[in-house]
């Protein structure tokens, strides 16, 4: 639906336009994932009825132990509490997904709101990616093992965070992505920072690990 | 800054993600129009405030926004655990209440 | 060079790179390795300033973060930071620094002249001169100007700074031996050790004492393999010119890394922080901090040129620079002798006073051998000199109490050194709490080597009073099997006793106010405190006035304030007011260790919290069109949203006219994004409405909309918003946009904590939605243009329904909800749509003039018809009924909702409250101030009681006059009936020195009855 009206929350820095392909000049790089799509889900997860019918819904299994992330082809399912869930799948997928959660737990205790607008992402690559996370947040990023996703403060802001390959993915709101993409500069600079080509269809975009 | 264990993450974090609640277990009247002024200036206005262990809600602000207990040392900053709102309940009422 | 400068192969200077920097306008020569202090004495430049109260000439007296006079103003411009202490200040190629005292000219001070008359200014002088409030404007300027610290930069810092978070299983703070061995038997063992320290060099005291011998190799050699062994192992991390500052609750460190002031201007980078703060949480925290040499109290010991011993000692060793050739020191202790011995080697005439009637024989051989003239039994009283010291008065003192026991030579000297005893730098230990205790035997306050090793900090070395350098490395190995046990790791294992060539120590003797035979005031003056002119007398003038706690006298004499702290004052001042006060010096006690250690730059604290990114800035989709049409924005909380739209040869004025006019007549647009928005689910979502809000929302049927007041607990208003019915189980809230995240909150904090059992699910959609509000006569015509599939007829889609469609192509949910009283239409869609739907909009009604507007324009026509802002019109303190909203109240639900009880609490229910009212003005062009007081009379004579306050006031353009809403005690009965003009109470609005007739009218001044925004 009308995607080139589209704008993604990091629109203003023009940021395609000045990506590359990641090379060894630059500390850190990073981008935004601009066409992905998300879904707040609520619900109980020790309810198994609530557990089964989102998991059979989405094809992924809905990870229950306390901040973990799982993922197919189609979406990423990351913990966010005992009762919260942010789905993230690609953009044109995000209104089937929502209807046929919806559907699935009709009569179950839950919540499905689509949050697409609400939410973008930040890819961070390079040797110095953890560095720069160690200027902006109180976390123990150095300590964050793959498959883990933490929310946790960024500056005067917060983010959910996890590993993404040998660098990290950031998500978070909308309104305080361009506070954060300016503080990722302003960290960055020591490193020397990249505009990374990043994949912003299929499912290399989600970065599943 | 303080370091919390948010039983819901099960992982320590800095005080930075948190938000203070007040003392916890604050019990509103189960019949607020029935209860007396003295009862319900009680709940609105009194708090124990010791110096010593108490018992405090705080909330996961930048993490899983979930609120949860913890019974902290305001003297010495001690901290003897987090709990869940309901797990709390009971180690709070096993302690009579109040310590 | 000068004669000061001894060139010699263990100096850690570079001679081969000379360095030339400015001071006080001269040019002078270094060399790389230098601080600006070693530099500046090797050039023979001794004064560096003169004295707080009295004016007195002051010089380098010590060689690190303990100097207490050599402040110095370093570079000039955006560049400068005042008051570094010229100890710490690395030499670069270029570096420019001046003095910072010597106000109004270095070499003729007007201080110096009110030193003559120093017997007026004692302890508490200023308390005691400035007691009286109208003097003290007076004199503070020129006090302060006189004070003697630098000045504060006047541009904007071109650096920048940054934070950083670290995570260690042990941090050591201090790189001296104790604190290298320590670092290397817990990184060989595989822990992730972060090593602090603050120097440009690591090696500490080892720097300054070169000729120790170590299990048979020289002192530098082991540094140099230890250094080199650490700087191999993976998980350990060093960090020099990295002052740890302080030290917190649960282990937190921080601490301040110099990244880039050792460098020339010209060679910074732009890219790169000038200094970075860390802050790291440890599990374990080894502190290695030492110790720092204390000077003895005599009189005239503020003269230039009289340094600690081991400040002597550190000069000629690390950086081969003679403060003087003919040296005379004295001493209580051992530690003085090694530094005799290496001046006397390096061809300086040293006298070396003992007050120990029996030194220590096998130190007293090797300074005889070195030819050191030692003097047992002897004291200096007294130095003698005007503008550095020229000379030092030696008396024999009795060797049981501390008193004169005969006279003895006064001994020509070009520089002078004193040792009262180690202080351990205890500072960091007693930061959360820790407790230093007075060891009588090594005269000093010392932390316990397990320090508190419950929580994971332990101390070794020079803090914990072990001194000598064979057991403090002992004992490195001891705390290092402590932290390893703790940290389930194998011993150090079997090792050898370490050997050393130092001789064992034999007992200080416990002296810290070198006697002079007359009564304390009466002779020289003794200086414990320099940098804050506190002297043995003032401390005893204090205790002669009474006061008792030794936090007290810190305060009434000024005794460990400044930039120094106190590191050379404290222990000295806290005997002489022990002695004072009769009292022994654990239970006088020591004054807080607070942080920071030593003084830290804003820059660095401030970080990368400046600038754009000093607060978050949160931007709604449509912004980049707001910026195209001149918007001027503010600040909405964090969020930025348009005042007013400027058009060529308008001012805000005329802008918020054409933006109401446009609205009222025609259409306009505004950007609501920001609103707070959260979506309910479940099938309690409507009884937990029912609980949240005052009113009811049993009845609201999906399709349509509702506008409720949420109350704290307390009966008060503390937000508004209106929520929509999606489906029976389904709601939509929106609150006000500051409340949004508070809101949020307290609903999850009444669900987590009260009512978890109720079936409902809150989320924000706060960011998901982009909103549009169409507003005015002529809305439905242009949303007519881009909207085909929802039937706008005003017979099918109401006012406070809302529908969901398609605008500009687009799923949008629309609210027919008006907060301005027309006609109004709320379009919300996905944000990524949003600057889409915005400008389809504004293409849309191009043909009607469609105006965007600002919140300074929503203000307006909210007032005009009379709805509230939460926040504005109200502050906590007033109820639905205040608000005169009692429609918006539901008294008869079953459950008690949120701050019903309260509203019959006496003061709640009670007469006299303050209620929101209309006002006019007698006067149309008249508008008020807001927050101007509501008074009964207009002549203002005080007391005057207050009625209220203004708190909105606006000119209406719709009505041609000012209209202002007020919040006024009584003010719904006071209220003239609707449409009438003769006021049923007149009262009076006082700002600005002027009272304003006004009459209390209803808050409601545009269309009455609702006709338009039902049209």
């Amino acid at each position: 639906m009308l995607e080139h009206v589209s704008r993604s929350p990091l629109h203003a820095f023009g940021l395609p336009l000045q990506a590359t392909a990641i090379n060894d000049t630059r500390g850190v790089w990073a981008n935004e994932l601009p066409s992905l799509g998300y879904v707040s889900l609520r619900g109980d997860s020790k309810d198994r009825t609530f557990v089964e019918k989102v998991t059979h819904s989405l094809g992924v299994a809905l990870p229950t132990s306390p901040c973990t992330y799982a993922g197919t082809d189609g979406a990423k399912v990351l913990w966010i509490s005992p009762d919260e869930w942010l789905i993230v799948s690609q953009r044109d997928r995000i209104g089937s997904l929502a209807a046929d959660l919806k559907a699935a737990l009709q009569g179950v205790r839950s919540q499905v709101a689509d949050n697409s607008g609400g939410y973008t992402q930040v890819l961070l690559r390079g040797r110095n990616a953890l560095d720069v996370l160690q200027h902006t947040t109180v976390y123990d990023f150095a300590a964050l093992e793959p498959g883990r996703v933490v929310g946790t403060t960024f500056g005067k802001s917060s983010v959910y965070a996890h590993r993404s390959g040998e660098g990290f993915c950031l998500v978070m709101r909308r309104s305080f992505a361009d506070y954060i993409w300016r503080y990722l500069v302003r960290a960055a600079a020591p490193y020397g920072l990249g505009i990374a080509v990043v994949e912003t269809t299929g499912h290399a975009a989600l970065v599943v690990a | 800054m303080l370091v919390l264990f948010c039983p819901h993450c099960q992982e320590k974090r800095e005080e930075e993600e948190f938000g203070y609640g007040g003392e916890a277990f604050r019990i509103r009247p189960a019949s607020p129009d029935t209860a007396d002024d003295d009862t319900w200036a009680d709940y609105l206005f009194m708090r124990t405030n010791p110096k010593g262990w108490n018992w405090e809600l705080w909330s996961h602000a930048t993490g899983c926004r979930k609120f949860f207990v913890v019974k902290r040392n305001t003297a010495t900053n001690s901290i003897a655990g987090s709990w869940t709102l309901s797990d709390g309940r009971k180690v709070y009422d096993a302690e009579g209440g109040s310590q | 060079m000068t004669s000061h400068r001894i060139r010699h192969e263990k100096a850690r200077v570079d001679f081969g790179r000379p360095i030339s920097f400015h001071f006080d306008g001269k040019s002078y020569t270094g060399y790389a390795g230098d601080t600006l202090a070693s530099a500046l004495l090797a050039n023979g430049v001794r004064m560096l300033g003169r004295s707080f109260k009295y004016g007195r000439p002051r010089g380098i007296v010590g060689a690190g973060a303990e100097e207490p006079n050599a402040l110095t103003q370093v570079e000039t411009g955006a560049a400068t930071i005042p008051n570094l202490k010229a100890t710490q200040v690395e030499l670069y190629d270029g570096l420019t620094a001046r003095r910072t005292t010597g106000w109004p000219a270095l070499d003729f001070d007007l201080k110096s002249v009110s030193g003559r008359f120093s017997r007026f200014m004692p302890a508490g002088f200023y308390y005691k001169t400035f007691q009286s409030r109208a003097l003290w404007p007076k004199f503070e300027h020129v006090i302060r100007q006189a004070a003697g610290y630098g000045s504060a930069p006047e541009e904007a810092d071109l650096d920048s700074y940054d934070h950083s978070h670290r995570h260690a299983e042990v941090v050591v703070v201090g790189g001296g031996p104790c604190g290298l061995l320590t670092a290397l038997n817990l990184g060989r063992a595989g822990l992730n050790v972060t090593l602090l320290d603050e120097q440009r060099e690591l090696g500490g005291w080892l720097l300054s004492y070169p000729h120790a011998i170590i299990d048979g190799q020289p002192g530098y050699d082991w540094l140099k393999n230890i250094i080199a062994e650490l700087r191999s192992l993976p998980r350990v991390q060093i960090f020099t010119r990295t002052s740890a500052f302080a030290l917190h609750d649960l282990n937190l460190i921080q601490a301040v890394e110099q990244l880039q002031d050792h460098l020339p201007l010209a060679e910074r980078s732009e890219t790169s922080p000038r200094q970075r703060l860390h802050r790291i949480r440890a599990s374990h925290i080894v502190l290695a901090t030492g110790a720092i040499e204390r000077p003895l109290v005599f009189g005239n010991n503020d003269l230039p040129g009289i340094l600690t011993a081991s400040a002597l000692t550190t000069y000629l060793n690390r950086y081969g620079v003679a403060v003087g050739r003919r040296v005379v020191m004295q001493t209580s202790n051992d530690f003085a002798y090694q530094g005799a011995c290496d001046l006397a080697r390096a061809g300086c005439s040293v006298v070396l006073a003992d007050t120990r009637t029996r030194p220590n024989t096998v130190w007293e051989q090797r300074a005889h051998a070195a030819g050191v003239d030692v003097r047992p039994g002897y004291a200096i009283s007294g130095a003698l000199g005007s503008r550095a010291v020229k000379a030092a008065k030696l008396v024999k003192i009795s060797a049981d109490q501390n008193s004169i026991s005969g006279d003895g030579p006064t001994i020509e000297c070009d520089a002078l050194g004193s040792s009262g005893g180690l202080s351990p730098t205890v500072h960091l230990y007693c930061h959360d709490g820790g407790r230093p205790h007075w060891d009588e035997e090594k005269l000093a306050f010392v932390a316990p080597a397990m320090g508190r090793a419950a929580t994971g900090i332990y101390c070794v070395g020079g803090i914990t009073g072990t001194f000598g350098l064979q057991p403090a490395l002992m004992q490195a190995h001891e705390v290092s099997d402590a932290v390893l046990a703790a940290t389930g790791k194998a011993s150090v294992g079997e090792r050898r006793s370490i050997e050393t060539d130092e001789p064992n120590a034999i007992p200080a003797r416990r002296i810290f106010r070198v006697p002079d035979g007359k009564v304390e005031g009466h002779g020289k003056k003794a200086f414990v405190d320099f940098q804050n002119d506190v002297t043995a007398a003032d401390i005893h003038l204090a205790v002669r006035e009474n006061y008792r706690s030794i936090e007290h006298i810190k305060r009434y004499t000024a005794l460990g304030f400044g930039t120094d702290q106190g590191k050379l004052s404290n222990v000295n001042g806290f005997a002489i007011a022990a002695e004072a006060l009769g009292k022994s010096i654990p239970d006088v006690g020591t004054t807080t260790y607070r942080p920071a250690y030593s003084p830290v730059t804003f820059g660095t604290l401030a970080g990368p919290h400046e600038g754009d990114t000093f607060e978050p800035k949160r931007y709604t989709p449509m912004h980049a069109s707001h910026v195209a049409r001149g918007a001027v924005f503010e600040n909405v909380g964090q969020w930025l949203r348009p005042q007013y739209f400027l058009k060529a040869g308008e001012d805000q004025d005329a802008a918020i006219r054409r933006e109401c006019i446009a609205a009222r007549r025609g259409v306009g647009i505004m950007d609501a994004s920001t609103l707070g928005k959260i979506d309910l689910q479940g099938k309690d979502a409507r009884e937990f409405l029912n609980r949240v809000y005052a009113n009811s929302w049993t009845q609201l049927a999906p399709g349509k909309c509702r506008y409720g007041l949420m109350l704290d607990e307390n009966g008060m208003v503390m937000d508004d918003g209106v929520t929509a019915c999606i489906s029976d189980e389904h709601f939509a809230m929106t609150t006000t946009t500051g409340g949004a995240a508070r809101v949020l909150s307290w609903l999850e904090n009444w669900h987590q904590t009260e009512w978890p059992d109720l079936d409902v699910y809150m989320t924000s959609v706060t960011d998901h939605w982009a909103t549009a509000a169409v507003v005015g006569p002529k809305s439905r015509e242009v949303l007519a243009k881009v909207c085909s599939d929802i039937d706008l007829s005003p017979s099918s889609f109401k006012f406070m329904d809302w529908r969901e469609g398609t605008v500009a192509g687009v799923a949008a949910r629309v609210f027919r909800i008006s907060f301005s009283g027309e006609l109004a239409f709320e379009v919300n869609v996905d944000a990524n749509y949003g600057y889409h739907l915005w400008e389809a909009l504004l293409a849309a009604g191009a043909e009607f003039d469609i105006t965007p507007y600002g919140t300074d324009a929503m203000h307006l026509l909210r007032a005009e018809k009379g709805f509230i802002i939460v926040g504005q019109d109200t502050d906590g303190s007033m109820t639905p009924f205040d608000l005169d909203m009692a429609w918006a109240v539901s008294m008869k639900k079953p459950f008690s909702f949120i701050g019903k009880r309260s509203f019959a609490r006496s003061d709640t229910a009670g007469p006299n409250r303050k209620q929101l009212v209309g006002l006019l003005t007698e006067d149309p062009s008249i508008v008020l101030a807001e927050g101007a007081q509501i008074i009964e009379a207009p002549e203002v004579n005080p007391p005057v009681a207050m009625l209220g306050h203004v708190t909105s006031s606006y000119f209406s353009p719709e009505l041609g006059r000012s209209i202002a809403l007020a919040v006024v005690r009584d003010g719904i009965k006071r209220r003239s009936p609707e449409g009438q003009n003769a006021g049923r109470d007149r009262l009076f609005a006082y700002f600005g020195g002027q009272t304003h007739r006004v009459q209390v009218v209803s808050p409601v001044f545009v269309d009455p009855k609702g006709e338009r925004q039902n049209a």
